[in-house]
């Protein structure tokens, strides 16, 4: 198990070490540098700037430099903020953007996964019909959709709720919401076929057979293996949730991760965007690693190559 | 009364009666897919949206991106006033200016301002040679007789000029909704087929070749499918600029792992199968048997992976439209149209809600059409 454990993180160093590479060749293969703007700068003002960023060295120099400076927990500086590091952004983004995905998690799992109970237990009746609607409805809509419906709706028509900002709990409905729709609506839809399927297995029939009511076959036997599947994708949705959605931000004004990255993107602010490229890409594969861990310890069965 | 218990007589004839004609494989998953009304709706809507985003522009005198600032925001359902000569009506623009409408809902000429009263905060404007009055002074603006002072009759007609109204900058949203979707459609099916390609070839070479090459290959897919998809989208973009070619590109080169894992599933259980082996035996190169053996039969996979594989392109294009990193305007795309009526959420909900509703329309409809195919080329995959 241990093995097991050792070949998964190396392999996720790997990957690490290759989107630092990806994400280093793209931004540094981008015509112009990043310091060419309409302004012409004298060339010995260009020549100090470049100095200054170490951005005459050669390539591979300057990739080295950029990984041990990246392990020592230091993204460089941003080219379009004078005396700001991309580390600033990060700390005040993140914690914004994580603190509204953490909340959008609890709502999405205490929706999701009654909802996919209540439709696997009545399937083929109403329940489940309403169930798989709303689940459909979140899956193809895009965020953005909902988002603008939402405050259509209960800001502009009804004058309930918000329309930006997260100063007091009424502005968070809606972008927990809008947020949390397409995780809910898969979440949901997997529980459902998942408990689906582990009630049609020889256990659950022994369960019942040997007379135990409905409701503990439900929860003792059926519930802790059909659980398995959601708690896979949970990792991905975490992260996914926690580093902030970029439309959602923007739609509702919310100063997280996820508008410093789309700005930085229409700036072309280089170090930025790697930064927080690799930020992302890091916390993914961190909680990816985590949940797999979780999955073995709960699964016997799973057999470790 | 005939004896029940008799025994029938038997011919062959009668044998072959129960026979009927050998369905073929696109025959057989025809059978079973229009079995699924969602799946037949989607197939339709699908067939009429590629009508409406190719021949539509031919019916429409409007241009995607000449602007007309004197038409801003004209909504399609028109609040408008009855002229005084009640041949036709009046309506009052966001800009405060009054254009006169025919009876059948098309748009005239704006009216002459004659002049202001600024004591009184109303305008008058010359209607055929009588005049009437704008009182601007609260909303919502009132158009009534500059004498009596009394309103004139509001109705709601529909508007026959620009049937889904116009943008913020007065141009026809019906005639940039067909380019949108036509943007849209062409980026999801190029990138699609792109995907498809370089899947098919990546996944077909390893699940062939197998062993070393293959866990290699299947490594670096492992790799790739680790890394957050969306914001490599975002960082091509940046490399290769704002464009319709750039997001081809992004889309292209990024979203195959999934066909390459399912090529690759598909090509190590086939090549074991006898028809393989026997094509092996009379001597056919690697190529043939992928090309003529292995592929169709994994074709099934592909088609299904495929549909699947399209609603979230469209839906990529949509995101990133939306952010503003898309296409580059006066080109129109569903997500470029939505980011562009965010603004004007408050006043005019109509220009978000079309194009918006056109996207759930397209998601809807592939997913559907995803689904149906799945059950039918796979019934194995139903319960």
């Amino acid at each position: 198990m241990v093995k097991y454990f050792a070949k998964r993180f190396a392999m996720m160093l790997i990957a690490l070490f290759m989107i630092v590479l990806i994400t280093f060749v793209i931004m540094h293969s981008i015509p112009g540098g990043p310091f060419t703007s309409d302004r012409k700068v004298s060339e010995d003002v260009e020549k100090a700037l470049n100095e200054k960023y170490n951005l005459d060295a050669p390539l591979y120099e300057q990739f080295f430099e950029y990984i041990g400076n990246l392990l020592k927990g230091d993204m460089g500086p941003s080219f379009k903020y004078t005396g700001k590091s991309v580390n600033d952004f990060i700390a005040n983004g993140f914690p914004v953007s994580a603190k509204l995905g953490g909340i959008t998690i609890i709502f999405v799992l205490i929706a999701a996964i009654p909802m996919g109970i209540l439709a696997a237990i009545k399937n083929g009746r109403w329940q489940d019909m309403t169930v798989m609607a709303v689940a459909t409805i979140g899956v193809t809509i895009p965020s953005f959709v909902i988002a603008s419906v939402l405050i259509y709706t209960f800001s502009f028509r009804l004058d309930w709720l918000p329309t930006y900002g997260l100063d007091t709990w009424k502005g968070y409905i809606l972008p927990v919401v809008a947020l949390g729709g397409y995780s809910l609506s898969y979440l949901a839809r997997l529980m459902r076929s998942s408990l689906l399927e582990v009630m049609g297995q020889d256990y659950i029939r022994t369960a019942r057979a040997k007379g135990l009511t409905e409701l503990k076959v439900i929860t003792k036997h059926a519930l802790r293996n059909a659980l398995i599947p959601v708690i896979t994708v949970l990792g991905p949705t975490v992260a996914g949730l926690m580093t902030g959605s970029f439309v959602i931000e923007k739609i509702f004004a919310i100063p997280g991760l996820g508008v410093h990255f789309v700005n930085s993107v229409s700036q072309r602010d280089y170090t930025t965007i790697m930064g927080v490229t690799v930020f992302y890409a890091t916390f993914l594969l961190a909680m990816v690693f985590i949940v797999d861990i979780f999955y073995c310890l709960i699964d016997p069965r799973i057999k470790f190559e | 009364m005939e004896n029940k218990w008799d025994l029938l007589e038997s011919s062959n004839e009668d044998r072959e009666k129960i026979w009927t004609k050998n369905r073929t494989f696109a025959g057989d998953v025809w059978f079973r897919f229009r079995k699924k009304p969602t799946a037949i709706a989607g197939f339709v809507i699908i067939v009429l949206l590629i009508a409406f985003a190719l021949a539509g522009p031919l019916f429409t005198s409007y241009n995607y991106s000449v602007q007309n600032l004197e038409v801003v925001n004209i909504p399609p359902i028109m609040k408008v006033y009855e002229s005084p000569d009640e041949k036709g009506y009046l309506y009052i623009t966001q800009s405060i200016k009054v254009v006169y409408v025919e009876k059948d809902g098309t748009l005239g000429s704006q009216l002459k301002k004659v002049r202001d009263v600024a004591k009184e905060n109303i305008t008058i404007y010359d209607c055929n040679g009588q005049e009437v009055a704008l009182y601007y002074e609260q909303k919502p603006y009132l158009l009534a007789d500059p004498e009596s002072k009394i309103v004139y009759n509001i109705k709601h007609i529909w508007n026959k000029s620009f049937i889904l109204g116009t943008d913020s900058l007065g141009r026809d949203i019906l005639t940039r909704l067909m380019y949108g979707t036509r943007v849209s459609l062409l980026v999801a099916f190029v990138a699609a087929l792109v995907n498809m390609v370089i899947g098919i070839i990546y996944g077909g070479i390893a699940g062939y070749l197998g062993g070393i090459v293959d866990s290699v290959m299947m490594r670096i897919v492992d790799i790739i499918s680790t890394i957050p998809l969306t914001l490599y989208v975002i960082l091509i973009m940046v490399l290769l600029g704002t464009g319709l070619k750039s997001i081809i590109v992004a889309l292209g080169s990024v979203y195959w792992v999934d066909m390459a894992r399912v090529v690759r599933g598909q090509t190590l259980s086939l090549k074991e199968q006898e028809f393989v082996v026997a094509a092996k035996t009379i001597g056919s190169s690697t190529r043939t048997i992928l090309k003529q053996h292995i592929i169709p039969n994994a074709m099934g996979s592909i088609l299904v992976t495929v549909t699947m594989l399209i609603p979230s392109a469209i839906f990529i294009e949509a995101f990133l439209g939306y952010l503003g990193i898309g296409l580059q305007p006066p080109l129109a795309s569903l997500g470029t149209m939505c980011n562009d009526a965010t603004e004007n959420l408050r006043s005019c909900p109509f220009q978000l809600f079309i194009p918006a509703l056109a996207i759930c329309i397209i998601m809807f409809a592939f997913n559907f059409v995803g689904d149906g195919l799945r059950d039918a080329l796979d019934p194995k995959l139903k319960k």
